[in-house]
């Protein structure tokens, strides 16, 4: 703890290409990388150069006019962010006449400035006050009454900043961010000189315009121009936490800035490597929830789903938890009970849980979220190149010629990401993007994508495969990579198996519906543009051949020479911040950690004995088997925790039927969420706010969570479920989450050199992090895949069963928004609300037309499986004949569409893909009115009496 | 037919050309429009060719004056004009053919010895382009005076597949227009000059960036382009139109501009040959310097840098403006004094009262008293006097003139048209002006209010209000100009000091009048 | 006083310049030049059309003097003030002008029927006060001239 403040250099590091640069500083020599600006030089010999548009995240810009210095042998008073070092090099940056340059350009600054320091809300933390003082300012001889913009008009329309005018010095860093580093260009300048000022968008308030609201520019403003009203509500932070956000897969970095117990901003670390210090506006903002008053305080339990909730202490709720698990272990046996750990919460915990599961319950019936998002992708690149990740790391983009994005939004999916690649695009690397909809990186301003194959959802496999035709029959493989890195032979089937003629974008065209020329330029940019990178999402896996694909993918990159250096590789964009760690920490019913076979007797016997009792060599149960199971009385007991079953699984009522057989049904999370409607165990869950631990985000990299503040429920979730083993005789006595990770190290060859002080001492790891790679291993595969010789897989197109006709005659498929997470149990605890207060139907105009739609109208959105009603956005990102929606409110319910086809391979679910009808409604359907009283009755509580000492 | 040739020069269209040129096409005349001759006070101006091609001028002219004028007893007769004065003591490079060709004319262009330059030119590899523009001590015509082969060096050593050439036409100083004379009367050898640049430097296309104020000028070198595009290929070259911006004459502004954005000024380095439009290694130089390089190469760089003084070589078209009897373009050596150019050229004030003061380069450009005119026409002398050349605009005011407000102006403008990039530049232009306003006491009747107001507050009864002389007012307003030169990003800042420190300096006694002015409490 | 088919007008002129890297300038004038101003409503059209965002346009149009937000009046008086004309006294062209326009510098009548507007500097230096009176120049401007200019603009 302490306030860690950021050491601001001033303008960008300078990449070591050659010999250092050696000059003079105030008669102090220092030796520096070619290109760095004088102002960084400085800094870095601990010289604080005077500086307001400079920041070292942004490229310098040279307005403010405050960084001057003299050169000797140069005339004039060159700024020092953007003049570069040279050679021998005499610099002075404190004179007589720099001190009255720099005091003369303060007062004009003042002079258009309200002097309300002690009142103003950045009191203490603004640079223009800083610098102020710095440059000796004592006197503005304008006076006040000049020409001003004291009287502007404050915008406060963002739920979580303020835009004033008043406090802006035209410094430009907001609009430099939203450009540089948001990439959405929504800031500018309106107007030129003295009436010059920042504008979101056509000058309109911020909520309206085009920002998204990721935090760069209230980052950015060196004033109080920019802030979070929540620092205008507690006050500037005193100390800060540096931890990592509990969101989507990319793992951002932030420091938790806080005024004693209280949590007053998040703010992203320039040091982090995942985020390099950008955010969104989930991690950024969206941490209201934490202390949201539907949080669930106290242990609660009941004999039924159709009594209220009883509040019980924790001793009592562990007790029961316990004593009916063993009790239905006893009376239907040892396999009847499973659990479900999460991938929200960290990896200390979620190992905790499956060892909970094979070590206490003495099964293998443990299973985690990734299977109905990522499971696909630990199946298919084990299968291809040996290991069940990604092989980049994020930083891998920059060195990106040809992205391709298969499946997967992540402008709104993984926004921070987007970002850097946004980035790399706008430098001039190629795009192409695969997706039935039209998504923003197929064009946004100053991106678009060089190809766009809008294909019909479901033929995934057959659109890779066209392109493996393309490029295996054009010749544009790369014979001496396949050759070293890969099986040849297996080559050989595999360009045999692509090339027949029945596989070529023309023939498959129709299947796919995507245009074979377009295909073809498309093929060939991705195996003759450079560095190809493809990058892909649940558009990829959410498929009855979700397997299949991500296997087509790594076909794809090893037969161009696609992995094992910068700027290549497959990589899979995950969605849960831990669904990574999840994974690797023996989540699956099949694997120990580390991805180890339940039936590897070496593995099982390194954990038999660890843990003092013999294990399961059959592998257990998935979630739908569990569900299956439970409708077929076999199956009766689960502990989930920090999931939503029933909200992000496929066909709601099947999901509610499985969950209703069950005798106890135990439910560990912040909120009364809806599986929890089916619960007879209460237990509340913690906050990432309010633990020690680590998440893996999809680059591999363990990251430290760290405790912010005292958990609100008591325990930490770790704790919470060594409590129920303990009940349950296990004789765990872990202290604090990092004994956890080294029995984690301990048994896991991957994370072998993965340890706290490892992860304090380097920031964070990618494993694998073993003695051979002590600090982790940012590209895989480097000098020969993981498994040994790459291996082609032949990836038939199979078409799913889900098919459309009469009834329904429309593609559903389902993904996320920017502002919402998941089931939305978070954000719709948020302000984010005010950006996506309900999912929507989008659906092409021509489909509107058809049936009489209109923008905003409540429709009904029927499949063979179920049927919600929502209202319509009248779009043309969708094609026709597909429709479009959000999962992210269980008021909409968009699973209770979906149909329980899943991968072959994995039974990850086929959300991607459900056959629907459309028609106008008045309003909510029958099910939503009864699911809706239902789920009123289920939650309710009754108070806890205080017990009679 | 008699021929008759009546230049369509916007200046000269705008005291009446084009009136008179119906009127001679109605009483029978071949008409031929040419560029101006580039004496203002001989316009409306019509020339008629003899039997044996000479060519008889009359000036000025009204369209009611055609008889006269075609049977030779018009008053205004001026005969050859080549024996004028004005024209006999030039020294035409750049300008020899404006005013006597037509602008559009490819005939006319390559019988007066156009496209020799690109002939020479195209003969010799790049590097050998680069040294005879070296070798001609060519130097920046925009203002900077920088090395003009030096620049081409760096372009042309630059490694890019794609490096541009652009002209800068954003003539917008008050008292120059030699640009727009050139584009309008000779496009031709502007574009032959960028054809040598994209030559020698490697670049294959170019932009002319000319502010829409030249609306004459933007039509002529579109036309220019389309009927020279088979000579110029394979460079190509486009218009692009400015849409009111004075800072886009700031090269880094203008390359903004024609990327289409914002026309903010860069911070340099990077230097715009190194990396300018669109991120390329960019050849950017003034109309005047590309326009002067189809003479160098045609001729030979000795032939144009045996002219000149000291380190400023060649020629520079020197543009006589303001209240100045002949008015006008008169190209002529480096090294003649700024008391000649007024005097002995421009003949004096044209109102015929004393010449009080001159303004030299545009509206950044520094004020001179008459005392000061043996000052010769040369960067470095300039420089020294604390003066700059510029685009070499000459401004000539008689005694009627209040340097203050002068003074004010420059502040004035430099606020109307800052980008509003830098801090001095954006709050200071607007503070100087508010400066000089109380130094010239026009708001003085808002200070009175500003006192009675302060007074009117209770706690303010018994304050002491401290007034602050004039002389206290200058000093901050020096001060506010040496943040302003010192602290701005480019030159609109950092010399609209010098007419306001000139104006000081010069001209005290302007500065005097107002009275003392109560402080701001603070 | 928008155009209905804005979108329409926008989309066709975008497709001029569609080859044109930076584009936005040029297509601004010709939008200018075809709907006498530049509505609000053009810049989310023109930013569509280049692949830009709303808020570059807008930074854009709003940077030049040129880009009209507002319809001019039906004749436009552009009357130069800088130096040159200063010193041949424009000052008092400027005064006479103001009064029989009825309309100050940088002001549109309140009838719409003429915008009176200072430019700085057409390059006519020599022969100045100097005007652009509905974009055709006029030279040493005088009192007669002023009755001409007046009289035009008020048909």
């Amino acid at each position: 703890m302490g306030w860690i403040g950021e050491i601001d250099l001033g303008t960008k590091p300078m990449p070591v290409t050659g010999p250092l640069v050696s000059l003079t500083i105030d008669g102090q020599p220092v030796d520096v990388p070619a290109g760095t600006s004088i102002m960084r030089a400085a800094a870095l010999m601990g010289t604080n150069i005077p500086k307001l548009c400079a920041t070292d995240t942004l490229e310098s810009f040279g307005s403010c006019r405050i960084c001057l210095v003299e050169i000797d042998g140069r005339a004039g008073y060159p700024a020092s962010c953007t003049t570069p070092v040279t050679p021998g090099m005499v610099v002075r940056t404190q004179t007589d006449k720099l001190a009255k340059l720099r005091k003369g350009v303060m007062e004009l600054y003042i002079s258009d400035h309200p002097l309300d320091c002690l009142t103003c809300s950045a009191n203490g933390d603004c640079e223009l006050q800083d610098q102020a003082g710095a440059v000796g300012l004592r006197d503005v001889r304008y006076g006040y009454d000049g020409a001003n913009h004291l009287d502007a008009a404050k915008d406060e329309s963002n739920p979580y900043f303020t835009f004033d005018p008043a406090k802006c010095i035209v410094c430009s860093r907001c609009v430099r961010a939203c450009d540089e580093v948001q990439g959405t260009l929504a800031l500018t300048v309106d107007g030129r000189g003295f009436s010059s000022h920042i504008a979101a968008s056509q000058d309109e308030d911020f909520l309206s315009s085009e920002c998204v609201s990721c935090g760069a520019c209230v980052q950015a403003c060196p004033t109080s121009a920019l802030i979070e009203k929540e620092v205008i509500k507690v006050g500037t932070p005193d100390k800060a936490v540096i931890t990592t956000c509990a969101y989507c897969g990319v793992g951002c970095t932030f420091r938790a800035e806080m005024r004693g117990e209280q949590l007053v901003r998040m703010v992203p670390w320039k040091d982090g490597k995942a985020n390099r210090g950008h955010s969104c506006v989930k991690g950024r903002f969206a941490w209201g929830y934490a202390n949201h008053k539907e949080r669930i305080l106290n242990p609660m339990i009941r004999a039924s789903v159709h009594e209220p909730w009883r509040e019980v202490s924790w001793e009592e709720a562990i007790a029961h938890t316990a004593s009916e698990f063993r009790r239905i272990q006893s009376t239907y046996g040892t396999r009847a009970v499973g659990g479900i750990t999460s991938s929200r919460c960290t990896n200390e915990e979620t190992f905790l849980v499956q060892k909970l599961i094979r070590q206490g319950f003495g099964n293998n019936n443990v299973d985690t979220c990734a299977r109905v998002c990522h499971s696909p992708t630990g199946y298919g690149l084990k299968t291809t190149f040996g290991t069940s990740a990604g092989t980049q790391d994020f930083d891998s983009v920059q060195h990106s010629d040809v992205i391709l994005v298969i499946g997967a939004n992540p402008t709104d999916g993984h926004p921070v990401f987007a970002s850097r690649m946004k980035r790399r695009l706008r430098q001039g690397a190629k795009l192409i993007v695969i997706d039935p909809r039209r998504t923003d990186l197929v064009r946004s301003p100053h991106i678009e994508a060089a190809h766009h194959l809008s294909l019909r959802p479901g033929t995934n496999v057959a659109v890779l495969t066209a392109m493996a035709h393309v490029i295996v029959t054009e010749g544009l493989f790369d014979e001496a990579y396949i050759r070293e890195r890969c099986d040849w032979d297996e080559y050989e089937d595999w360009a045999a198996f692509v090339s027949e003629d029945h596989r070529s974008p023309e023939a498959s065209a129709e299947i796919t519906g995507v245009d074979p020329d377009e295909l073809r330029k498309a093929a060939r940019l991705y195996a003759t543009g450079g560095n190809g990178a493809i990058y892909y999402g649940l558009g990829v896996t959410e498929h009855s051949q979700g397997s299949s694909t991500v296997m087509a993918i790594a076909n794809l990159a090893m037969a161009t020479g696609n992995v094992g250096r910068e700027g290549v590789g497959v990589n899979p964009l995950r969605g849960q911040n831990n669904v990574q760690g999840a994974c690797d920490m023996g989540s699956f019913p099949h694997e120990f950690s580390g991805y180890r076979h339940v039936s590897d007797p070496e593995a099982r016997a390194m954990f038999e004995d660890a843990w003092g009792v013999p294990l399961d060599d059959e592998p257990g149960l998935r979630i739908p088997n569990m569900l299956d199971a439970a409708t077929d009385g076999a199956f009766k007991a689960l502990f989930i925790q920090g999931e939503d079953i029933l909200q992000s699984d496929p066909n709601t009522a099947h999901v509610a039927a499985g969950l209703a057989a069950m005798e106890c049904v135990v439910v560990q999370d912040l909120f009364l969420n809806e599986t929890a409607n089916y619960a007879h165990v209460f237990l509340p869950g913690s906050t990432f706010l309010e633990k020690d631990g680590t998440f893996t985000n999809a680059e591999r990299r363990i990251q430290r969570v760290r405790k912010v503040m005292s958990p609100l429920n008591g325990f930490a979730d770790w704790e919470i479920v060594q409590m129920v083993a303990q009940a349950m005789g296990l004789g765990w006595n872990y202290t604090h989450p990092s004994e956890i990770m080294d029995e984690i190290a301990a048994l896991t060859p991957s994370f072998a050199n993965v340890h706290y002080d490892a992860l304090e001492e380097h920031g964070s790891l990618q494993w694998p992090a073993t003695a051979a790679a002590p600090l982790g291993t940012p590209t895989m595969h480097l000098d020969g895949f993981v498994r040994g010789k790459g291996r082609f897989v032949v990836t038939d197109y199979v078409a799913t069963d889900e098919k459309t006709g009469p009834r329904f005659p429309l593609l559903l498929t389902t993904g996320r928004i920017l502002s919402h997470y998941n089931v939305g149990a978070q954000t719709r605890r948020t302000d984010n609300v005010a950006w996506h207060p309900e999912d929507l139907l989008e659906i092409h105009p021509h489909d509107a037309e058809n049936r009489g739609l209109h923008d905003g109208q409540w429709v009904s959105l029927r499949s063979r499986a179920g049927e919600t009603t929502l209202r319509a956005l009248v779009t043309e990102r969708v094609a026709p004949g597909v429709v479009y929606t959000t999962f992210h409110h269980p008021t909409t319910q968009a699973n209770v569409i979906t149909t329980d086809f899943s991968d072959w391979a994995t039974n990850c679910p086929e959300y991607k893909v459900t056959a629907v009808q459309v028609s106008p409604s008045n309003g909510p359907s029958d099910w939503q009115e009864s699911y809706e009283a239902q789920a009123k009755r289920s939650r309710r509580i009754e108070p806890r009496l205080e017990p009679a000492e | 037919m008699t021929r008759a040739y009546i230049s369509c020069d916007m200046a000269s269209v705008a005291l009446g050309a084009d009136d008179i040129a119906e009127a001679l096409t109605a009483a029978g005349c071949t008409v031929i429009r040419t560029g101006a001759r580039g004496l203002f006070a001989i316009e409306p101006l019509v020339e008629i060719e003899t039997t044996d091609g000479a060519r008889i001028a009359y000036g000025p002219v009204e369209p009611e004056d055609v008889p006269a004028i075609l049977d030779d007893t018009h008053p205004n007769r001026i005969g050859d004009l080549a024996t004028l004065p004005f024209f006999a003591k030039q020294q035409r490079f750049t300008f020899a053919r404006c005013g006597i060709t037509d602008p559009l004319s490819m005939a006319d262009y390559t019988a007066h010895d156009g496209w020799k330059g690109l002939a020479a030119a195209r003969a010799l590899p790049p590097q050998a382009v680069v040294d005879a523009v070296k070798a001609s001590g060519l130097r920046g015509r925009g203002g900077a005076g920088f090395p003009t082969g030096i620049k081409w060096q760096t372009v042309l050593d630059a490694a890019s597949p794609e490096k541009f050439i652009v002209c800068n036409a954003d003539e917008g100083d008050s008292g120059t227009f030699a640009d727009r004379m050139l584009m309008e009367g000779d496009p031709y050898c502007l574009l032959e000059g960028m054809a040598i640049a994209g030559h020698a430097v490697g670049a294959s296309h170019g932009y002319i960036y000319v502010r829409s104020e030249y609306p004459f000028a933007i039509r002529a070198l579109n036309a220019a382009i389309e009927r020279a595009g088979p000579i110029l290929a394979p460079f190509t070259v486009e218009v692009r139109v400015g849409a009111g911006a004075y800072v886009c004459g700031e090269e880094t502004a203008l390359l903004e501009s024609i990327e289409g954005k914002r026309g903010q000024v860069r911070a340099k380095p990077p230097l715009p040959a190194i990396q300018g439009l669109f991120g390329q290694p960019t050849v950017i130089n003034n109309v005047l310097s590309l326009a002067a390089i189809p003479f160098i190469l045609a001729e030979g760089p000795e032939r144009y840098a045996e002219v000149g003084f000291s380190r400023s070589r060649g020629t520079m078209p020197v543009q006589l403006a303001g209240n100045v009897k002949n008015g006008g373009l008169f190209e002529i050596g480096f090294g003649i004094t700024l008391g000649e150019l007024v005097n002995d050229i421009g003949g004096g004030t044209e109102s015929g009262r004393p010449v009080r003061a001159v303004q030299v380069g545009g509206p950044l450009g520094a004020y001179f008293p008459p005392s000061m005119f043996d000052l010769a026409f040369d960067y470095e002398a300039f420089a020294a006097a604390g003066g700059l050349i510029g685009h070499a605009g000459i401004t000539v005011f008689d005694d009627t003139v209040d340097m203050a407000a002068m003074a004010r102006f420059a502040m004035e403008f430099c606020a109307v048209e800052s980008c509003g990039k830098c801090t001095p530049c954006r709050i200071g232009s607007t503070r100087g002006v508010e400066t000089l306003d109380r130094i010239i006491g026009d708001r003085i009747k808002g200070a009175a209010q500003r006192e009675q107001a302060l007074e009117a507050m209770p706690q303010m009864r018994n304050a002491k209000v401290k007034h602050r002389s004039v002389d206290e007012e200058i000093g901050v307003l020096r001060d506010l100009c040496e943040t302003m030169k010192f602290g701005s990003l480019c030159a609109l800042g950092g010399f609209t000091p010098y007419p306001v420190l000139s104006a000081l300096d010069h001209f005290p006694e302007d500065f005097g009048g107002a009275r003392a002015l109560p402080q701001a409490a603070e | 006083m928008i155009p209905d088919d804005l979108d329409t007008i926008v989309g066709r002129l975008a497709e001029r310049f569609s080859a044109q890297r930076g584009a936005l300038l040029p297509l601004l004038h010709a939008i200018q030049e075809e709907v006498g101003w530049v509505p609000d409503a053009a810049t989310p059209l023109g930013a569509r059309a280049l692949n830009l965002s709303r808020a570059e346009v807008h930074g854009v149009v709003t940077f030049y003097h040129d880009f009209r937000r507002e319809p001019a009046g039906r004749h436009v008086v552009k009357l130069c003030l800088a130096e040159a004309c200063k010193a041949r006294g424009v000052g008092a062209i400027e005064a006479a002008l103001a009064d029989r326009l009825g309309v100050g510098i940088d002001k549109t009548r309140a009838d719409g029927q003429v915008s009176f507007e200072a430019v700085y500097c057409l390059g006519l230096c020599a022969t100045g006060p100097n005007a652009l009176v509905d974009d055709r120049p006029v030279s040493r401007l005088d009192a007669r001239k002023v009755d001409r200019i007046v009289a035009q603009v008020s048909a």
